[in-house]
């Protein structure tokens, strides 16, 4: 099993199943608005796909210019840093991919992370933190998980979840309003509406689930990027000491906002602020003991 | 009527299925002679940068001749070679024979601490990485294709495709083709 072909499979697998989840999920959100608000619940669904998807693809879309705004990262060029783009490129040559942008953020903190709409549109950024903390090898192994995002489309896969758990997160919040502001009209309307205090325990869950399998989507892409970057570098061993390093450092990235957290290698939030189900990582010490048993098996270079 | 319809439709659909097993094959046989030529630029930048080490290197361990023969040898031996598994081969000594000098440079603290070396160092270090990672690359893509032409369904369309079975590009030394990271 400590094979990164079987792990690659199981993590695109499980990452099906959790977007099957959400899916099912607004169907769900969608049947309590009808069954409980009537004519006006339907009119709420198309109205929040519509919010959520204008507003998840247009930052899709822009993914690579808006991030780099929000992230303070600066686009370098070969020039500035020979060495990364030697490693870029050697990680290009092994993947397959073209060229992505190569970004630096000016920060102590140790962090890395991918973005861009496609492999064509690709953007990878590195802390200068980073940059000084870490060995050739080391470096390797990051920038090999960082292009295995841009392999994986973890940007589209992202947007997919942000998609569905916003459209639950919308209609729970307009028909909870509704609740709140006498949107009981419809309440005597047929005798087939289920009463409405039925419908507020869902609302208020429905949302915390959706978010909780949106993270655990995350952690599954990052998993699979785990798994990603030791099939283009079959050197487990190097993105291995690259989350020891991120493990022991305790700087927390400066320009940090929860809204892009889940695009670094590591999570740049405090631990103790999200609980495991709400984690948008999965803990560094299981993802170090994931590649240890990678390193202990020739197989893996097969 | 309904029968000639559906020998038609039948007919069409199978080839539009024909088509797409025969772009398949083509399209894995094309990326595998992509990934060849990647090997071969790599393998060009290395036998480049190879003059200008052995250079270096004698200015400062001139007596080095053993270490820096194999390398100049070695580079010779692989600007002439034509076939997968010669080129493969040759590539395979050169490593190996780079490893050694690289290995005598050691004893060498002025050599090392040498501007020109440092640089040649990560030069070396990424090139041997690329040739490395080209020919994992070309390997998978072989891998791809002979998977498919011995497969069913695209094993029907070989002949057609004029698709065959592609050789491996194996480098004789296991831990050239295991360990991608040598320090150098």
């Amino acid at each position: 099993m400590a094979n990164f072909r079987a792990l690659q499979s199981a993590n695109r697998r499980k990452t099906f199943f959790l977007l099957f989840f959400m899916g099912v999920l607004v169907w769900f959100i969608a049947y309590i608005a009808i069954a409980s608000f009537g004519g006006s619940g339907v009119g709420v669904i198309p109205l929040a796909v519509l919010i959520s998807l204008v507003s998840v693809w247009s930052s899709y879309y822009a993914s690579d210019r808006l991030v780099l705004r929000m992230t303070r990262a600066r686009i370098i060029q070969e020039s500035d840093n020979p060495k990364l783009f030697n490693l870029v490129n050697e990680v290009c040559i092994a993947s397959g991919l073209p060229m992505p942008k190569v970004a630096i953020v000016n920060d102590p903190a140790p962090n890395a992370f991918a973005t861009g709409r496609d492999p064509n549109h690709a953007l990878i950024a590195f802390t200068t933190g980073l940059l000084e903390s870490m060995d050739r090898d080391e470096l390797q192994g990051v920038v090999a998980h960082e292009m295995a995002h841009v392999a994986n489309r973890d940007t589209l896969v992202s947007a997919v979840a942000a998609t569905t758990a916003g459209i639950v997160a919308l209609i729970s919040d307009i028909l909870m309003r509704m609740l709140w502001f006498g949107g009981g009209r419809n309440r005597d309307h047929g005798g087939n509406q289920m009463p409405i205090f039925l419908a507020i325990i869902p609302l208020i869950l429905a949302p915390i689930a959706a978010t909780m399998l949106k993270a655990a989507v995350s952690r599954k892409r990052e998993s699979l990027a785990d798994a990603t970057a030791v099939a283009f570098t079959r050197n487990p061993a190097g993105l291995r000491a690259a989350l020891e390093v991120l493990a022991r450092d305790n700087t927390v990235v400066q320009a940090r906002s929860s809204a892009v957290a889940h695009m670094y290698i590591e999570s740049p939030l405090d631990a103790s602020a999200a609980s495991k189900l709400f984690a948008t990582h999965p803990p560094i010490q299981e993802r170090i003991a994931t590649l240890r048993k990678m390193e202990a098996n020739p197989e893996i270079t097969q | 009527m309904d029968a000639s319809l559906l020998i038609i439709i039948a007919g069409a659909l199978f080839v539009i299925y024909a088509i797409i097993q025969y772009n398949r094959l083509v399209r894995l046989n094309v990326q595998v002679d992509e990934a060849f030529s990647q090997i071969e630029v790599q393998l060009k930048r290395r036998a480049d940068l190879i003059p200008n080490l052995v250079e270096t290197v004698k200015g400062y361990a001139s007596h080095e001749r053993e270490a820096l023969e194999k390398v100049v040898q070695a580079r010779a031996a692989s600007t002439t070679a034509s076939t997968v598994p010669a080129i493969a081969a040759a590539d395979g000594a050169l490593t190996n024979a780079l490893r050694g000098l690289l290995a005598v440079a050691e004893a060498y603290p002025d050599l090392k601490a040498s501007s020109n070396f440092l640089q040649l160092q990560e030069e070396l270090a990424t090139t041997e990485n690329k040739v490395s990672f080209s020919r994992q690359l070309y390997n998978e893509t072989v891998r791809s294709l002979n998977t498919a032409v011995k497969t069913i369904p695209t094993s029907f369309f070989v002949g057609l495709a004029k698709v065959g079975a592609r050789e491996f590009y194996e480098v004789d030394d296991p831990s050239a083709r295991n360990a991608p990271n040598v320090k150098f």
